[in-house]
């Protein structure tokens, strides 16, 4: 049985458009216009390599979740296409794990009678070791205590956890997470973040949507941007940063002096606001400018490296403040 | 591997127990590594049993969802009220036809319940498990899931709509062993009366009973298919149950209008009403034939509505 | 919209029109009528050729089947009955189940939702059965008179048989009508002959007469009368399915079931229906005709007040609410135009295929003629 849903132009899951049969999400041209022309993701080019704990980042209403749930059958593109895990989709959607806008499960029934429901769905699943999974699935998120609570009984944090845990019902190559921290506190964010990074050292890929700059940061090693249905860059955390430059930071009572010290040393771009002076680092060696400031008798308050941020990225590339929290 | 186990362990948080053997130890489908390159994992290997399993979980959600089994005990109330409401009355003469027929025999309580609640009662828990089918899932999230599953839209729509067959023959038995326990109690046994005024043994009685709930149960699935393909319309089950509603209703209104006759038999509800074709000697075979290609051609047009609506459909809920 | 969403949707409309094909397959087939599957015959040949075959097996074949009755005379809607009352067969479509075994075993059934009525006849017994009031009457004959012939208290459905129209309307075809006959016609899925009878009046109403003969047995199996400029049968009697095989022996054998009320009745000793045949006498004295064939207008006595006194006399009430033929008659003079003309004046009343005036001289005249027509037979006293 397969799912028909994209039929646009060429049969989008069946063969990876083009690149790396490796990677784990590529997409060409992506596009969806839903009904009354408003364009939510906009000739989308994207590519998450397997192995990698991917950061799609965006504000609220940037086409993500819309992008998600192409990516997942749900919804068909007007145009374009995809492949996920190199195959077509229904082959491929078995070894997918996914948390889609939310957790969304029958109320009525206990946690484990939910996953065991959305185990059966899955036509690769053996109905023999449904209960094995399941009980493993509960494990791992920590709610095996809770498992023949009725979820509406669930706390917010339960919730959520059971929805990663559906996510986990079995091997996963691939698990798709679409704000999973949202709705979380502190103390379950930090589950998460744990969790993801546990299921990534397990060589599974993880495509994990945020409108979060830092919880990407921390989580991840590639990241992609959308601002209003467009792609504004994706790529290593590293490269994406690499796009801007590390900075030196000095904290002086004499910021004209520092400035001077500064611009002597031939580092660019100094700008002075008193009490603090900034510089591009440049290739020096932040303990040499120290010393040269000493060495002129500039009064060091403090001294600090400052590496761009992927919401500097953001500004710089958008020339727009990114909605924090939205 | 052997690296991420330590990794996992310094990662370790509370609450959070890492089972990193999950994956591993875990089979879910011979052959297919997790990590295997992308074109070597086989087809399913066993989709009929999946289906099955699938159409079982589904059983389970209708049938322990405790709104369908009141729908259910309310059904198998009306047979026995029916029952006690003749009882007193059997001695009134002027009860004919019918009604008549079941003061004397114990079956007929069966045919005059359905007699009553083949027109709204029945139709009501039918389009409520038929409507609730694709628009509840869809109103609450969980379809999104089921579909990420991936459970297959035709499959799953499939799946739904044998459930509500299921049920909708669940509903006509119900009726039937209520009215057939409630009328071997209160009245007597014995040969049963056909409306052609002759007369068939208790076993030959039992088995049109058997007749009737066959072709009753498939009049029931031809509504289930349109309340399923109203289901796919809407993200509000209670949309898709009132609009099966209002169409039974509309059909019923047209049937009591003289000159909307020509209609009549294009409408379910004038065929629901043909079981009264077992009570006649022979039984119309032909009128129940009919009956029943008016209900597979309900089934056969809605469902491929249905199908093309939910196969093309965003899930956007 | 997606190429896709085409090819999806195709299938619930390809659907569509398969269900629509089968619907419209069974009148389209007996209106266009493909191959003539039978040798051609005038109509004089067909009817020595039926009148041979009916002398050579003495009367109609052993045969059972569905007979549908469909009359769409252009009358206001008369209410439902939900009876078997005769009157309800002058709009809408009736169905009654014919097993016929020899002249002597006949059971003829009306089923409606839920009842049934049945006449069946074995031998010299009769029984009518009403399933409604749980009433079975046997209904004896008086020696000398013939059961086939002899009126049954109730109208049997009986009379409107393809078999007895069919005869009624071959006696009537004389020298202004025109007579043809094709050989193409199906009904009740088998391969017929159709007398088709044109009436030569101009001011005749009825465009045509069509009597399908059973091709191979002879045997009528529907009548349809056709009003002008209408495509539809305006009255239409005959088989939907038919065989041509005795009849189960069973089906002319009838017990009275255990708990139902059993009369006797015998026929002619019946007051009522000798109150019947004396009103039907008196009514026959005072009718008169004017003109001929088919334009012939019945001219009878007829006051209104008639009919209501026709309701008080109806000891057990008969006539259920609906089927009172006064209010009936309110009913359709409702819809009746008044007319005038140097013969007095009056209410007219035009159906597809029947005119009645009634005058306000107390004088009913019925004929299926055009209104011109029926005005000036009243003008002959």
């Amino acid at each position: 049985m397969t799912v028909v849903t994209h039929e646009a132009g060429a049969p989008s899951g069946a063969a990876p458009p083009s690149g790396d049969p490796g990677d784990a999400i590529v997409t060409h041209g992506l596009t969806k216009r839903f009904r009354g022309g408003q364009v939510a993701v906009d000739a989308l080019d994207l590519t998450v390599p397997r192995g990698s704990v991917f950061g799609f980042l965006g504000p609220n209403g940037s086409g993500k979740t819309t992008t998600i749930r192409m990516l997942l059958g749900l919804v068909a593109p007007t145009a374009g296409d995809y492949s996920v895990l190199g195959m077509p989709l229904a082959r491929a959607l078995p070894r997918v794990g996914a948390l889609v806008e939310g957790p969304a499960f029958y109320p009525y029934l206990s946690g484990e009678a939910n996953l065991l429901r959305f185990d059966a769905a899955d036509p690769t699943a053996a109905g023999a070791t449904a209960r094995t999974r399941v009980g493993e699935a509960l494990e791992r998120v920590g709610l095996s205590a809770a498992a023949g609570k009725r979820f509406r009984n669930y706390s917010l944090g339960m919730r959520q956890r059971l929805a990663i845990a559906a996510a986990l019902l079995g091997p996963r190559e691939l698990l798709v997470l679409d704000e999973p921290t949202n709705g979380l506190d502190p103390q379950g964010t930090r589950e998460v973040r744990a969790l993801v990074k546990e299921i990534a050292a397990d060589g599974t890929t993880v495509f994990v949507s945020s409108h979060l700059l830092a919880e990407v940061e921390q989580m991840c090693t590639h990241a992609a941007i959308m601002r209003t249905g467009n792609l504004v860059a994706q790529g290593t955390i590293a490269s994406l940063n690499g796009g801007l430059t590390t900075r030196i930071r000095v904290e002086t009572p004499d910021a004209a002096d520092a400035a001077r010290v500064l611009d002597a040393l031939g580092l660019a771009d100094v700008r002075s606001a008193a009490p603090e002076v900034t510089a591009e680092l440049g290739g020096q060696a932040p303990e040499e400018i120290n010393a040269a400031l000493v060495r002129e008798g500039v009064a060091v308050r403090g001294l600090a490296v400052v590496r761009p941020s992927l919401e500097d990225v953001f500004v710089g590339l958008t020339g727009e403040g990114f909605d924090v929290d939205g | 591997m052997s690296t991420a186990e330590t990794e996992v362990d310094v990662r370790r948080t509370p609450g959070l127990v890492p089972v990193t053997e999950t994956m591993r130890t875990v089979e879910r489908e011979p052959g297919a590594a997790p990590a295997g390159p992308p074109a070597a994992a086989p087809p399913p290997s066993r989709p009929v049993a999946a289906f099955w399993r699938l159409l079982g979980s589904e059983l389970g959600l209708t049938f322990r969802r405790p709104r369908n089994q009141v729908m259910l005990a309310v059904l198998a109330s009306v047979p026995l009220l029916i029952g006690i409401g003749l009882r007193i009355a059997a001695g009134d003469e002027a009860v004919g036809g019918l009604i008549g027929a079941v003061a004397g025999n114990s079956l007929m309580l069966t045919f005059v319940s359905f007699s009553f609640l083949v027109l709204l009662l029945m139709p009501v828990s039918v389009a409520v498990v038929g409507g609730d089918s694709v628009a509840g899932e869809a109103g609450a999230g969980t379809l999104r899931y089921l579909l990420a599953a991936p459970a297959g839209r035709t499959r799953l729509l499939a799946v739904k709509y044998l459930n509500a067959v299921l049920f909708a023959y669940a509903v006509t038995i119900v009726v039937a062993l209520s009215a057939l326990v409630t009328g071997l109690v209160l009245f007597p046994v014995g040969p049963v009366t056909l409306l052609s005024g002759s007369t068939v043994s208790v076993a030959e009685g039992l088995l049109r009973i058997l007749v009737t709930v066959g072709y009753v149960g498939a009049g029931m699935a031809a509504l289930a298919a349109i309340a399923v393909a109203l289901s796919t319309f809407t993200e509000v089950s209670i949309g898709a149950i009132a609009a099966t509603m209002v169409l039974v209703i509309v059909a019923q209104v047209i049937r009591a209008i003289p000159q909307l006759d020509f209609l009549a038999p294009y409408l379910l509800p004038t065929w629901w009403t043909r079981f009264d074709a077992v009570l006649r000697s022979p039984i119309d075979l032909a009128a129940l034939g009919q009956g029943l290609l008016v209900f597979g051609a309900y089934i056969g047009l809605f469902c491929s509505i249905a199908w093309a609506r939910f196969t093309g459909k965003d899930i956007t809920s | 919209m997606r190429r896709g969403t085409f090819v999806r949707w195709g299938v619930p409309i390809a659907a569509a029109a398969v269900i629509a094909g089968a619907m419209g397959a069974g009148p389209v087939i007996a209106a266009v009528s493909g191959e003539p599957t039978l040798p051609e015959r005038t109509a004089q040949q067909l009817l020595a050729d039926a009148a041979a075959a009916t002398s050579e097996r003495d009367g109609i074949p052993p045969m059972s089947g569905t007979v549908q009755q469909t009359a769409s005379l252009g009358l206001p809607a008369l209410p439902q009955t939900g009876s078997a009352s005769p009157i309800n067969l002058l709009s809408g479509s009736h169905e009654v189940k014919l097993w016929y075994g020899g002249v002597n075993k006949i059971r003829v059934a009306m089923p409606t939702q839920f009842d049934e009525t049945n006449v069946i006849v074995n031998g010299d017994q009769v029984w009518y059965w009403d399933s409604g009031d749980n009433t079975a009457t046997k209904v004896k004959v008086k020696s000398g008179t013939d059961v086939g012939r002899h009126q049954l208290p109730t109208p049997s459905p009986s009379d409107m048989t393809p078999q007895k129209m069919a005869a009624d309307l071959l006696a009537g075809a004389e020298k202004d009508t025109a007579v043809r006959v094709t050989n193409n016609a199906q009904v009740a899925g088998r391969a017929a002959y159709q007398l088709v009878l044109t009436p030569k009046d101009e001011s005749s109403l009825v465009q045509e007469v069509r009597v399908a003969l059973d091709g191979e047995t002879y045997v009528p199996l529907q009548v349809q009368v056709y009003a002008k400029g209408s495509a539809e049968p305006a009255f239409q009697v005959g088989f939907t399915q038919v065989t041509f095989t005795p009849p189960a022996a069973e089906n002319f054998t009838f017990t009275p079931p255990a708990g139902a009320k059993v009369q006797e009745q015998t026929l002619g000793d019946d007051k009522a229906a000798e109150q019947h045949a004396e009103h039907a006498q008196e009514t026959a004295q005072g009718l008169k005709t004017v003109g001929e064939g088919w334009t012939r207008v019945a001219v009878l006595p007829f006051k209104p007040e008639d009919l209501t006194k026709a309701r008080t006399q109806q000891p057990d009430g008969q006539w259920n609410e609906g089927a009172d033929p006064g209010a009936l008659l309110d009913n359709v003079l409702k819809s009746a135009t008044p007319v005038s003309g140097t013969w007095g004046s009056g209410k007219l009343i035009k159906t597809k295929l029947v005119t009645a005036l009634l005058t306000d001289d107390g004088r009913l005249l019925v004929g299926a003629v055009t209104p011109e027509e029926i005005t000036k037979a009243a003008g002959i006293k």
